[in-house]
C-alpha cells in the first residue's frame, strides 16, 4: 500500500516538475533580486536589511501564486481527463490519492525554496535564510492544500484559485478587518448590524489560518528567537494542514465518479 | 524581395491630412501634458493611522515602514525634477514620520530624515517643528536616538539660534542614565551651552560635580574638562573684574 502511494507521487510529481518551471522561478528571483537593488539605491540607512526583506517577500508572494496555480492546474487536468476514474479501477483507495497528492505539494514547494534559500542567505545569514526557507515554506504548503482542497470540490480552476487567495488574503488582513469593524462598531455607536458583522468575521477567524501561520518578515530588521517562531508556525500550520486534509478526505470520499 | 511602394502623394488626401492632424494633435498633448506635471508639486496626503498600516503590512510591518519612509523621503522628487522643501507642508510631514514611527518603532530611519534632511529649512517655524518630533520621540528609545537629539540641540544653537531650546535639550541628554550608553561629549554639551548662555557659574559647578563624581574615567576626558573649567573660571573672573571696574 505504501509503495502505490509513494508510486503515485512519483506519477503526479513528474506531471509537475518542468524545466519550464525551474526557468520561471529563477526569473521570479533575478527580478526580486533586481527590485530589491532598486531600492538599496534610495535608502539612506539599513539599506541592506530593507533590499532582503523585500527580496524575501516578493519570493514569498510570488511563489505561494505559482504553488497555488500548479496544484489547481494538476488537479483540474486530472478531472479533465478523466484520470480519477481511470485510478479508481486499479486497487487504490482514494486517501492515497489524497496521501500522494500531499506529498506531491511539500515535494514541489521544497524545491521552490531552494532558489529562496540561497538568495536569502547570500544577502543576509545562513540562519535567517534556512529560517525564511523554512517558513514560507510552512506558509506555501499550506496554501497549496487550500488549493487542494478547493480545485477537489469546486474542480474548475478560476473559481478554486480565487477561493483559495480570498482565504489566504482574508487571513492575512485580518488583523485589519477586525480593526474596521471594531471602529465600525464604535461609530454606529454599538448597532446590532455592525455588532453582528464583528461577531461573524470573529466567528470566521476560528476557521481561517491565524497569521502565526505565516513567515515573519520582523527576522530581517530585528532579532528574533528563530526556533521559537518556526516552532510556533510549525504547530500553526500542522493542525490547520490535517484540518484541511481532513476536509479534502471527506470531500473526495463524497464524489461520485461514473466507473 | 521588397515591396514596391506608392508615393504618399497618391494616397487620399483626408487620410494624408488626418495623419498631420493627428501627430500634431499628439505632440501638442504630450507638450501641454509635460508642461503640466513638471509645473505642478502634488502635495503630501494625510497619512492613514499606523494600525492600518500595520494591518495593510500582512505581517511585513518593519518592511512597511521603511517603504513608506523611502517613499517620503522621495516625495520632494517628482517628474523628474526636485522640489524644494519650501513646498512640503511640514505638519503633515511631521505627521507621516509619526505614524511611521509608530508603526516600526525600532526604526530611526524617520528621526534620522528629521535631523538630516528635512532639518534643511530656513523657515524657523519649521524647524520648530522638526525638533518639537525629536524631542518628543527621543524619549521613546534614548538609546536608539541620542544621535539625533544631539544633532538637533546643534541645529537648535546654529541653524536656529535659539539657546533656550538649546540648552533644553542638551539637559535632556545630559539627564539620561548611565544605562543609556553615549559618548561623554553627548553629555557635555549642556555645560558648552550654559557658558554660551554666560551661565558661568552653572557651567563650572557641573564640571565639578562631573570631576569630583568619579563619573568621568576616561583620562582625555577628565583633561578635557579640567581646561574647559580653567578657561569657564577665567572668563568669570575677568567679566567679574571688569563688572567691578564699571563700579
Amino acid at each position: 500500500m505504501f509503495a502505490q502511494t509513494i508510486s503515485l507521487f512519483r506519477y503526479l510529481l513528474l506531471g509537475i516538475l518542468s524545466k519550464r518551471l525551474l526557468i520561471l522561478v529563477a526569473i521570479l528571483s533575478l527580478v526580486a533580486l533586481l527590485v530589491g537593488s532598486f531600492f538599496s539605491e534610495l535608502a539612506i540607512i539599513n539599506g541592506d536589511a530593507i533590499v532582503v526583506a523585500l527580496i524575501a517577500d516578493i519570493l514569498r508572494y510570488s511563489l505561494a501564486l505559482l504553488v497555488l496555480l500548479l496544484v489547481a492546474t494538476s488537479v483540474a487536468e486530472d478531472y479533465e481527463f478523466r484520470q480519477f476514474e481511470r485510478l479508481l479501477t486499479m486497487p487504490l483507495a482514494r486517501w492515497q490519492y489524497i496521501a500522494a497528492q500531499t506529498m506531491v505539494i511539500a515535494s514541489i514547494c521544497l524545491v521552490l525554496m531552494l532558489p529562496v534559500l540561497l538568495v536569502v542567505s547570500i544577502y543576509s545569514n545562513w540562519a535567517v535564510g534556512i529560517y525564511w526557507a523554512a517558513a514560507v515554506w510552512l506558509e506555501v504548503f499550506l496554501l497549496g492544500l487550500l488549493g487542494f482542497l478547493a480545485i477537489l470540490s469546486l474542480e474548475k480552476i478560476p473559481q478554486a484559485v480565487f477561493f483559495s487567495l480570498s482565504v489566504y488574503l482574508l487571513a492575512k488582513l485580518s488583523g485589519l478587518i477586525t480593526l474596521m469593524l471594531s471602529e465600525s462598531v464604535k461609530l454606529s455607536e454599538g448597532s446590532a448590524t455592525s455588532r453582528f458583522v464583528d461577531s461573524t468575521f470573529g466567528a470566521i477567524l476560528y476557521l481561517i489560518p491565524g497569521v502565526e501561520s505565516f513567515a515573519e518578515n520582523d527576522v530581517f530588521f530585528e532579532d528574533i528567537d528563530l526556533l521559537a517562531t518556526i516552532g510556533v508556525q510549525g504547530s500553526a500550520v500542522g493542525i490547520y494542514a490535517l484540518f484541511l486534509l481532513c476536509v479534502c478526505l471527506i470531500d473526495f470520499y463524497r464524489k461520485e465518479f461514473n466507473l | 524581395m521588397r515591396r514596391s511602394e506608392r508615393p504618399l502623394l497618391q494616397l487620399p488626401g483626408p487620410l494624408l491630412w488626418g495623419f498631420l492632424v493627428l501627430l500634431a494633435g499628439q505632440i501638442l498633448f504630450h507638450q501641454f501634458r509635460q508642461a503640466s506635471t513638471a509645473a505642478h508639486y502634488q502635495a503630501l496626503t494625510k497619512p492613514l493611522n499606523a494600525s492600518v498600516y500595520r494591518g495593510i503590512a500582512m505581517g511585513s510591518e518593519h518592511l512597511m515602514s521603511y517603504l513608506l519612509v523611502v517613499r517620503l523621503q522621495l516625495h520632494d522628487n517628482q517628474a523628474g525634477r526636485h522640489f524644494s522643501y519650501a513646498g512640503i507642508d511640514y505638519q503633515l510631514l511631521i505627521d507621516w514620520l509619526e505614524q511611521i514611527t509608530e508603526l516600526n518603532p525600532a526604526s530611526e530611519y524617520p528621526m534620522m530624515l528629521a535631523s538630516r534632511v528635512y532639518s534643511q529649512t530656513r523657515d524657523h517655524g519649521r524647524l520648530r517643528l522638526i525638533l518639537g518630533f525629536i524631542q518628543r520621540r527621543f524619549d521613546d528609545n534614548p538609546q536608539l536616538h541620542w544621535r539625533r537629539l544631539a544633532e538637533a540641540t546643534v541645529i537648535a544653537r546654529h541653524q536656529l539660534e535659539d539657546l533656550e531650546l538649546a540648552l533644553q535639550m542638551a539637559e535632556k541628554l545630559a539627564r539620561q542614565p548611565a544605562t543609556v550608553v553615549m559618548p561623554a561629549w553627548a553629555r557635555d554639551m549642556r555645560f558648552l551651552l550654559l557658558a554660551n548662555l554666560n551661565e558661568l557659574e552653572s557651567a563650572i559647578a557641573i564640571i565639578q560635580a562631573l570631576l569630583q563624581s568619579a563619573a568621568v574615567t576616561d583620562e582625555d576626558e577628565q583633561r578635557f574638562l579640567q581646561e574647559k573649567l580653567l578657561d569657564f573660571q577665567q572668563k568669570l573672573f575677568e567679566s567679574q573684574q571688569t563688572s567691578k571696574n564699571y563700579l
